[in-house]
């Protein structure tokens, strides 16, 4: 396992502490700050876990985890996911299950909780 | 209402000053401390809820709990352990103080010998939101804020917009269109600007964390500012005082944001530290919510610290309908500590169990409050409840606000 972790977020205040969180317990942060490079990170890089907003500014993210889904890199499809979201309409959750992630968290990140989620699926370096 | 000075002799504080013995704030995740003298929401490094902290040994050797025990009735009479450091910033509606009342028809039928609810109705606005919003919108007005706004399932709008009323602020409310019709007009009667939002407590939540970052006004969320839990733990201390001092064995409490529950924890602890419990066994703490909506529940029986996001989250019991609280690891943690438990009703349940303690006892509850008597019945009949026990439901509201549902 190379311990890296995708994270699919164009807000920078979010990226910088979630990176600061995750680098701190040893994990490598890759960053993507759209809906398309994010997919394009995904498929061209060695991911462990995928972190993923839902408000990008071009794909929204339901579309990302339907893509990535759907992949032609089939590691693709059994990567877990998690939606981060602040999302304010009804369904979010229930959207982001169905379109393929696999846990559900809302902003503002709870950064204990994150751990857990995160060494659920990736342990601890 | 003002309270008099009950401190005329303390020369070193000022007139005004109520003594609370507030030392700072907290962080729940990661320990850091924050100044009680700015405004914060919740913990800038780990975002966890902050919580205030008391200099409870100087309180422990100034503080008699019998003085306490004569002032006037209402949440202030605790000031010094509230977050209100100048007396002329307390909102006082008449909050706090409900009654203890003995349930005598429902002990004999359900075979109990000390069966108690502490019936929240008697609130302004009818519920056990007005503690919470009475300490934050106090404690709001005495850091300065102006606007103040809330995302609510219901019974926390109408006591906001009525604190918020009282005290000179805008009050913006976000709330569920499904909201009760009382909800609605209590909060727009008090000059509140209501949102009616398609969709949960958790996308009003999300619209409105939205607005107050974008035009600065204050996020009054459950657990997102530190001070609701405030009000509401003075229910754990006025327990303690109606049980002599003593704490009762269980305590079973509706759950949706959970600030009762994490608020009483606080107050048991706060007064072991004060020295003041004959006997320092705390009560198990039962954590109810509807099974159409129960996150704590799922969580508790898996043994997790963090709850997981309840999707398609449905239930009569507005109140419950919350698919993941700010603070579910404090309320997890909680209950793992008292060695309580977490269980969920069905709507059906709720609704005999309002009919019930109504038509045995005269209480017309709250969905939540019916909720924590079908939770005593499956208790009971599972053995986890002893016949001798002290047990307290917590009715956290008036039915007469619920009547929506019954057309």
């Amino acid at each position: 396992m190379s311990n890296n972790i995708l994270y699919i977020e164009d807000n920078p205040d979010n990226m910088m502490l979630v990176q600061r969180a995750l680098e701190s317990r040893g994990y490598h942060l890759l960053k993507a700050m759209t809906g398309l490079s994010g997919v394009e990170a995904a498929e061209r890089e060695d991911v462990d876990l995928i972190l993923l907003d839902i408000n990008l500014p071009d794909i929204d993210g339901y579309e990302v985890a339907r893509r990535l889904r759907k992949s032609s890199k089939t590691s693709l499809m059994h990567t877990p996911i998690i939606a981060i979201t602040a999302n304010a309409l009804k369904g979010d959750a229930e959207k982001a299950l169905d379109a393929g992630c696999d846990v559900y968290m809302s902003k503002p990140i709870n950064i204990r909780e994150l751990w857990a989620r995160v060494e659920a699926f990736v342990p601890m370096p | 209402m003002r309270e008099r000075n009950l401190f005329p002799n303390t020369a070193s504080f000022p007139q005004s000053m109520t003594q609370s013995y507030l030392s700072h704030l907290e962080c729940s995740g990661c320990g850091k401390k924050y100044s009680h003298d700015q405004i914060h929401t919740f913990c800038s490094v780990c975002q966890s809820p902050l919580l205030a902290q008391y200099d409870l040994m100087r309180a422990r050797q100034n503080v008699d709990r019998e003085e306490i025990t004569r002032r006037k009735r209402g949440m202030w009479r605790w000031r010094e352990f509230l977050p209100v450091l100048h007396e002329e910033n307390q909102v006082f509606l008449g909050e706090g103080d409900t009654p203890l009342l003995s349930l005598p028809r429902l002990e004999k039928e359900l075979g109990l010998s000390h069966l108690y609810v502490k019936d929240e109705s008697s609130n302004p606005t009818g519920s056990f939101k007005a503690r919470g919003l009475a300490a934050a919108i106090s404690k709001a007005k005495e850091l300065g804020v102006e606007k103040v706004i809330i995302p609510t399932a219901g019974n926390a709008g109408g006591a906001m917009a009525a604190y918020a009323a009282r005290a000179g602020l805008k009050a913006h409310i976000f709330m569920p269109k499904d909201t009760p019709f009382a909800n609605i007009e209590e909060s727009r009667m008090a000059g509140a600007e209501v949102i009616l939002v398609d969709g949960l407590i958790s996308d009003a939540a999300g619209m409105a964390g939205e607005k107050a970052r974008a035009e600065g006004w204050f996020d009054v969320s459950t657990f997102k500012e530190p001070y609701r839990v405030e009000g509401k733990k003075v229910m754990g201390y006025e327990l303690a005082e109606a049980f002599a001092w003593q704490l009762p064995d269980v305590i079973i409490y509706p759950t949706g944001g959970g600030t009762g529950l994490v608020g009483m924890w606080k107050a048991f602890a706060e007064l072991e530290a004060l020295g003041w419990l004959e006997k320092t066994k705390r009560p198990r703490m039962v954590s109810v919510q509807a099974d159409g909506c129960a996150p704590v529940v799922k969580a508790f029986q898996k043994g997790a610290i963090f709850c997981d996001f309840w999707t398609n989250a449905k239930t009569i019991a507005s109140g419950l309908r919350v698919p993941k609280s700010f603070a579910d690891s404090l309320i997890l943690q909680d209950i793992y500590d008292s060695e309580g438990t977490a269980l969920a009703v069905s709507d059906e349940e709720i609704l005999d169990s309002q009919k019930h303690l109504a038509r045995m006892e005269g209480i017309f509850a709250a969905p939540e409050g019916a909720a924590t008597l079908a939770a005593l019945k499956e208790l009971v009949q599972e053995g986890w409840i002893q016949s001798e026990e002290r047990i307290v439901l917590f009715n956290t509201g008036s039915g007469l606000k619920y009547l929506d549902y019954k057309n």
